[in-house]
Parts: C-alpha cells; sequence; structure tokens
C-alpha cells in the first residue's frame, strides 16, 4: 500500500452518466481541501520496500528514534525525498487504538504556535507488525526533549522561567488549538520539546496517536478524570489542558515527577480528599510566586480552575486572582472500608465502585448509616439511599435490582462529580465513544459498554447535576441518540454504527479489514479490494462492522441501501450490499476494484434469480463477467437493478402467471368434464342424424316430385 | 288433436292415401312412442327416412289410379314393405351410429386442445422457469415480486 503508481486513472472516468447526474460529474468530494488518503488506490502489501507515505516521506523502519516516542506510538527516522535536509520523524501508531484522526485532519500542514508542526499522515503497511497502522511525521524539534536536557543539565528552568519561557507560549498554543481544533490532552512534562538548538522555544508534543489524555498517567489529569479508565477519560477542554500544564511546570521546576514514589491509588486518594493541588504537592516545596498560579489552575472544580485568560495574564505578568484553597468537608469519624479509612464522600464512593459486591453489603448496614447520618454533607442523603435500597429490593428480577446498579445511583448520589462508574467501567460522558472502542476487543467485548446504554445509566448520571451547561446538554442528546440506535438491530445500526460514530478514529474492527487499519471511508473499498484476494468470497463483504463503519462515516444518505441490506429476503439484501459499495465506489470516485467486482460479482446469484425471465437471466450471467473485468461496481449495479428492466420482468411474469393459470383451467376444464362431453356428443350427434334424415326426405321427396310430374 | 284431424279429413277425402301411410308409417309411430326426449330427435330421423320410403308409392298412388285397390295392393305387396320398413331401419341405423361418432371426434378435439394449452404451459415455464407455475389454485392472487 506504502508505493502508489505515479499515473494514475482520472477518477470516476468509468462510472456510467446513468448513476452521476450530469451536475455532479465535475464536483470533487473533498470539502476540507485536503488530500484524500492515498488507499485511494487498492491496498497492496509492500513486504520488502521502502515505507513511503504519500509518495514523498520515506520512513526507515530499522532506525529507531526513542527520543520523540510516545507512549502509544513508536518514533522512526523519516526522509523528505525532496528536501532531505528537512528534519522530521514519524510515529507509527499501535494498531487498533483509536486515534485523533479528527484532528490530524485539521492539523495537517498547519503552523500552531508552541506546537509541533504535523506535516503529514497516511495509513501505510508497517513491516514489523505485520499489518497497516496509522503513521504520523512532525517536524523534528531540534532541542529534543526537555526532560532529558533537564536531566543531562544542558538547561535549566527556574521559577523565573516559568511565566514567560513555559507558560506563556504553552498556554498560547493551549487556546490556539483549542479554537481551531480542540483540547491537547496529552500535556506531561516528557511530551515538552525544545523546537531550536539554543533551547530556547518550548513546543508541546504531538497529542494525535492517542484517544484524549490516554497516554497520561493520572496525575496530569484533573482528578476525576484521573479516576477514570484511560480511554474513558473524555475529550474535555482547554481547562484540563492548563490543570496538565500546571502539573508539568510542578514537573519542571523540581526537576522531577513530585509524586514519583507513591503509589498512584495513594496520590488519586489524598487528591479526592484534600483537593488535586495538595494531594500532589502536599511534599514537595514550590517557589511561593508559584504557589498560587499552579494551586488556581489545579482547582479541581472546573468552574473555577483558571480559565486561559486568567493563565495568560499570570504569565504576562498581570496581576491575577487566585483561588483561594477551600477545605474539604470531612467526616470527624473515618468510615473503614476494605481496610482503607475514608473522610470524604469522594474517595469512599470511588473506593466503593472499586468493590461492588462489598459496597453493596456495607451499604445496607447500620455502621454507613451511622457515619452518613453524622456525616458534615448529609443533607437528607440517608433517606434517599434507602429508598434506592428499597427500589433495589423491588426490582428484584431486573438489572435495577442488581448490586452495580444501585451503587452507581449511590455513587451519583454521594459524589454526582465523578465519572459515570458501572459494572467496573469508570469514564467521563465525553470518553463513551473511545471507551467502547478501546475495548471492543478486549477481553469481556463491549456487552458492560452496551448495558450502559440498555440501562441508560447516562440519563442517571446527568440527572444528578444542577448545573447543566451546553457540553452536558450535548452529551445527553448524544446518549439519547445512542440509545435510539442501539434499540435498531439491522446491520448499520446497533453497538457498532454507535462505536464508529461516537469514535471517529476508531478503525474498522470487521475481522475481514482489521489488518487494514481502515480509519476513513475512503480506505474502505482498497481495503476490501485488499482483502478480496484472501477472504472467503462466498461470505458477505459487508458485515456488522462494515456497515456500521459506513453508515457512521459516510456523509451520503446510506439509509435506504442499509435497509434493502437488512432485508430478509436474500435477493433485496444481496442488490442492498452491492448498492452500497456501488454508492461508495461512485461517490468517492474510487478506481477499478477488480478483486472485490469479481467478489460481489460471485454473490449476484440471488440477485439475478429475482429476475424471472430466463433470457434476462442469462443475459445478466453473460454480462457480469464484463463488468467484473471492468472492475466498476456502480455499472454492475445499474446492469443488475435497471428499474425499466426489472418493469418489465415484473409484468410479464405476471402475465405468464395468468396465461399459464388460465391454459390450467381449461385443461381442467377439459379434463374434468368427460361425462358431459359424451352427454352432449350423444344429444349433438342424435341431432344431428335428425337434421340428415329430414334433410335426405326434402331430397328425395323434391327429385320423386320433379320426376314424377315430368 | 292436429293429427286427428288430419287422418279425419284423410278418411273422408283420401282414404286410399291413409291406406297407405298408416302401416307405411308405423315405424315412425313406433319411434314416436320410445322417444321419450325433449327433441324427438329419433323421431325425426326414422320418420324422414320413413317418410323417404313411403312417398314413391304415395306418389305413385297419387299420379296413377288414386283408389282403395291400387293402395291395397300396394300395401300387400311385400316388396313395397321391404322398401318402406328398411328406409325407416336406416334412420334407426342412423340414429344409432352417428351420436357415438360425434362423441368421438369431440373427443379427438377436447384432447387436440388439452396437448395445445399444455404445450403453451411448457413453453411459459421454460421462458419464466418454474415458480410461474407455483400458484395452481385457479381463481387465486399471483404472489408478488421481490421489492428491491
Amino acid at each position: 500500500m506504502a508505493e502508489q503508481p505515479l499515473e494514475m486513472e482520472k477518477p470516476g472516468a468509468d462510472v456510467p452518466s446513468r448513476l452521476i447526474p450530469p451536475a455532479e460529474t465535475n464536483e470533487r468530494a473533498n470539502d476540507d481541501g485536503l488530500l484524500p488518503p492515498t488507499q485511494q488506490q487498492p491496498v497492496i502489501e509492500n513486504r520488502d520496500g521502502p515505507i513511503v507515505v504519500r509518495e514523498l516521506y520515506q520512513v526507515d523502519a530499522d532506525r529507531r528514534l526513542p527520543e520523540f516516542d510516545q507512549p502509544s506510538a513508536k518514533a522512526f527516522f523519516v526522509e523528505n525525498r525532496h528536501d532531505i535536509s528537512q528534519k522530521l520523524f514519524a510515529l507509527a501508531c499501535t494498531p487498533g487504538l483509536p486515534v485523533r484522526i479528527d484532528i490530524i485532519k485539521k492539523m495537517v500542514g498547519h503552523y500552531y504556535p508552541g506546537l509541533l508542526t504535523l506535516i503529514e499522515w497516511d495509513v501505510v503497511y508497517w513491516p514489523p507488525l505485520g499489518q497497516s497502522t496509522l503513521v504520523v511525521i512532525y517536524e523534528s524539534p531540534l532541542g529534543g526533549r526537555v526532560l532529558t536536557r533537564l536531566s543531562t543539565q544542558e538547561t535549566k528552568i527556574t521559577e523565573y522561567d516559568v511565566p514567560k519561557k513555559v507558560a506563556e507560549p504553552l498556554l498560547e498554543a493551549i487556546h490556539t488549538i483549542e479554537e481551531e481544533v480542540g483540547p491537547h490532552r496529552a500535556i506531561r512534562a516528557d511530551n515538552l520539546y525544545f523546537l531550536d538548538e539554543d533551547l530556547e522555544e518550548i513546543v508541546l508534543g504531538p497529542c494525535v496517536t492517542s484517544p484524549p489524555g490516554f497516554d497520561q498517567p493520572s496525575l496530569y489529569e484533573p482528578v476525576y478524570r484521573a479516576i477514570c479508565q484511560p480511554e474513558g477519560r473524555g475529550t474535555g477542554d482547554s481547562r484540563d489542558d492548563i490543570f496538565a500544564l500546571a502539573v508539568s511546570i510542578i514537573h519542571l521546576v523540581i526537576g522531577r515527577n513530585p509524586v514519583a514514589k507513591i503509589k498512584e491509588e495513594k496520590v488519586l486518594h489524598n487528591r479526592l480528599e484534600n483537593g488535586s493541588y495538595e494531594g500532589i504537592c502536599n511534599n514537595i516545596r514550590l517557589p511561593l510566586a508559584l504557589i498560587g498560579p499552579l494551586r488556581s489552575m489545579m482547582a479541581d472544580d472546573p468552574s473555577i480552575r483558571w480559565t486561559y485568560e486568567d493563565a495568560d495574564s499570570w504569565a504576562k505578568g498581570e496581576m491575577v486572582e487566585t483561588v483561594k484553597r477551600l477545605p474539604p468537608i470531612k467526616a470527624d469519624i473515618p468510615f473503614r472500608f476494605r481496610k482503607r479509612e475514608h473522610l470524604t464522600f469522594e474517595t469512599l464512593c470511588w473506593h466503593f465502585c472499586q468493590h461492588v459486591e462489598d459496597a453493596a453489603r456495607v451499604i445496607q448496614g447500620d455502621e454507613f448509616a451511622n457515619w452518613i447520618k453524622r456525616h458534615p454533607s448529609n443533607l437528607g442523603l440517608l433517606q434517599t439511599i434507602r429508598g434506592i435500597i428499597q427500589a433495589r429490593n423491588f426490582f428484584e428480577d431486573s438489572h435495577q435490582g442488581s448490586d452495580a446498579f444501585m451503587l452507581t445511583k449511590v455513587a451519583i448520589l454521594m459524589d454526582p462529580n465523578s465519572p459515570i462508574q458501572y459494572k467496573g467501567l469508570t469514564f467521563m460522558p465525553d470518553g463513551y465513544g473511545t471507551l467502547l472502542g478501546t475495548i471492543w476487543n478486549k477481553e469481556g467485548g463491549p456487552q458492560e459498554s452496551a448495558d450502559i446504554l440498555n440501562h441508560d445509566i447516562a440519563s442517571l448520571w446527568f440527572s444528578g447535576h444542577e448545573r447543566v451547561g451546553q457540553k452536558l446538554l450535548d452529551a445527553r442528546k448524544n446518549f439519547d441518540q445512542f440509545r435510539s440506535l442501539l434499540s435498531i438491530k439491522d446491520p448499520g445500526y446497533g453497538l457498532e454504527r454507535i462505536a464508529y460514530a461516537s469514535c471517529p478514529g476508531l478503525p474498522c474492527l470487521s475481522p475481514l479489514i482489521v489488518r487494514h487499519n481502515v480509519l476513513v471511508i475512503e480506505q474502505l473499498l482498497p481495503a476490501l479490494e485488499g482483502s478480496a484476494v484472501s477472504a472467503d468470497t462466498s461470505s458477505n463483504p459487508i458485515d456488522r462492522h462494515v456497515a456500521g463503519f459506513i453508515a457512521a462515516r459516510f456523509d451520503s444518505d446510506t439509509h435506504p441501501h442499509l435497509k434493502a441490506f437488512a432485508s430478509p429476503k436474500e435477493d433485496t439484501s444481496t442488490i442492498g450490499m452491492l448498492s452500497l459499495l456501488a454508492l461508495l465506489q461512485w461517490k468517492l470516485r474510487s478506481p477499478p476494484m477488480l478483486a472485490l467486482s469479481s467478489w460481489v460479482g460471485g454473490l449476484l446469484g440471488p440477485a439475478i434469480s429475482a429476475y424471472h425471465n430466463r433470457q434476462t437471466q442469462e443475459h445478466l450471467e453473460r454480462e457480469i463477467p464484463k463488468l467484473v473485468r471492468k472492475g466498476s461496481m456502480p455499472e454492475l449495479f445499474n446492469l443488475i437493478d435497471d428499474s425499466e428492466k426489472r418493469r418489465e420482468d415484473h409484468e410479464g411474469f405476471i402475465a405468464a402467471q395468468t396465461e399459464w393459470l388460465a391454459a390450467e383451467e381449461e385443461i381442467r376444464s377439459i379434463e374434468g368434464a368427460d361425462e358431459e362431453r359424451v352427454a352432449q356428443g350423444e344429444l349433438s350427434g342424435q341431432q344431428a342424424a335428425a337434421t340428415i334424415s329430414i334433410l335426405l326426405s326434402l331430397a328425395v321427396i323434391s327429385i320423386l316430385f320433379v320426376t314424377g310430374l315430368g | 288433436m292436429a293429427g286427428g284431424t288430419v287422418l279425419v279429413l284423410l278418411a273422408l277425402f283420401s282414404l286410399p292415401t291413409l291406406i297407405i301411410l298408416i302401416p307405411g308409417m308405423l315405424p315412425t309411430g313406433v319411434a314416436k312412442l320410445c322417444d321419450r326426449t325433449e327433441q324427438h330427435s329419433a323421431t325425426f330421423c326414422v320418420g324422414g327416412l320413413n317418410i323417404c320410403g313411403v312417398f314413391p308409392y304415395l306418389m305413385k298412388l297419387w299420379t296413377d289410379n288414386h283408389s282403395i285397390d291400387a293402395a291395397t295392393a300396394a300395401i300387400t305387396d311385400i316388396f313395397t314393405m321391404l322398401v318402406i320398413y328398411a328406409a325407416a331401419g336406416f334412420g334407426w341405423l342412423m340414429y344409432s351410429v352417428v351420436p357415438p361418432v360425434v362423441s368421438a371426434v369431440l373427443n379427438v378435439l377436447a384432447e387436440r386442445r388439452v396437448s395445445v394449452l399444455k404445450t403453451t404451459q411448457v413453453a411459459i415455464v421454460k421462458e419464466w422457469g418454474p415458480e410461474v407455475a407455483l400458484m395452481t389454485e385457479p381463481g387465486g392472487q399471483p404472489p408478488l415480486p421481490p421489492n428491491a
């Protein structure tokens, strides 16, 4: 796949005019002005040659650049074939892991201040992995990783350098990309680079090779995102980036991870109990001038955390009011659960959700009730919890009677800001898509994720929030749409569609093409073309994953095609499959797909059989191989689903049926009337005999008269 | 009633004719008695040919000597009676033979028609496939085609 022919046939040249409205023949579906992926050509696995991206960037898979590695992507040497002086590195992503393709498409080729420039991207065959993967090419930061330079003491960042050298450029980068593409969500000390050899200009590293926040140590995430599963931390916004920047500054200033020697779980417990700043900076000494700004940038409540404007003003030397430390509300007496003592609802709630069965038992006990009753945050909480327990006992036979459901409700009640926690899944609402996409192929599959929708857990979570902003409303709307999609079981809907719609960077997980790592719709047909060589051609090239992928990622209206594809009638389903593929090839101006056409052509038996006329069937069987050799599915579709031909066939069939039936009725009438016919014959014979007799007598009498008188 | 009037008139004005007619048309009378059908085909069949046998002798009587003696002589001639009754017998023969022949002809025509219809059905099935013949209940609705 990496190598492309230099000359390509003009796209769409072979598409029949009947299928393309004349007004659209000159349109090119490329609204964003970007080059489509090179996978417009069929996937050809180049196992021996060089790895070339967009015919320009040659990636050397044998030359690693570990300095630029990301937790989810390895860095390799790249050479620009037209400009070998350009310093670049390539990141080969982990196949199957969702990437931030929507951001990649927006960022590619654009310069953003304070950010490494993303030069190019493509999905290429990666020989070491034996499959295709996403490769993103970045400009190489000449000064290398900041932490590396600090550890070798080639440079030093003091408290006086922080505002101008670190905070100001990085805040500008955070602000710019938030405005133009979205939050960075991968800001951490080891993802900061010196862009120049003089080690003056610090920039943010790559952020597109994994889901938002996925690569981040929990330390760099706001506390409620930190306790989520990495894949469910959510897209977030620039306030999360500001939090991560504050932690990065701490790391740079003190020269080490501030909580490196403390267990992660303990750090999270401290952060939930005392606040993130206190939980992280408790054992370190920070310069006095930084304490207020850092505490303000690390406030756990996003509504009081410093915004970009606040932080930028501080970085520019202006006076900004810092966030005051609010003492957490704690119980006088700790509650002991599984050998850990809790003083706040937040820590207990988090701990409960990690041990559902134990927690369900404890919640129903008197000890917990007494502790809640005496807790300063208890405002009628106990009564509500008792109501939840009663409801659980009432709905014993349904999911509402499960420990997990009860505990989720209790958790939302005790700590409304906590993430959605159900059946072992912990995620923010805006992280549901990446969570679903990432865990799909993991052990256990996506059933628990589906239960989130089936049991309407998100609505419970949203109902626990008094302040509902636009983002929450949008998220709630998304979940409502997901639930309605889940209720439709046809291909192109269901959980697969939700996964591809909610996680734009999730590659198609169909077993047919999973090794092609198909990320965008333009890559789908070439991947199927590549798979056609080795696939079982008696199977359908469109399975539930492919159908869901098309429905979610293809802009055109695919509903009628999917409806036909889902038909229980084999011929209609086959035509639906062909029409979907033909629509893709036509709209995307894909080149001829010989192997895929051959595959599809072999499956058209039921569609041919839908015609009754044997001559028409023979004609189609003669014509299909010709079109298969052209690789054109639109032409195949037009041949098979010619409405005029179909109408004639239908009318002819009805007429033939009527004629056959009339003949049958007449035959039955003749064969069933033997006795009647005999009787009729007798009667007719008698009448005939009488007539002959009369005529004979008249003749004789006349002759005798004539002769007698003569 | 009408027959009786004719007989009375004949007896009054043409007794010799009546002397030939009564024994000569005896087979027709028998046929009339035996024939219970509405059409009275047997009567017409026998009667027609019976007349053919009687009429030459009536013509001879009317043209030569219209007398009771001549009529009696004719009627007592065995050859005359043989001719008259043979003609009537031929009428009976026709009445017996023609109906089965007509029935046989009609049967042949019906079988020929069935053969033509079955050939047409085979041609339809060959062109449209066996599904065209799936609906065998006369008067039923034809199945709907696939709606793609």
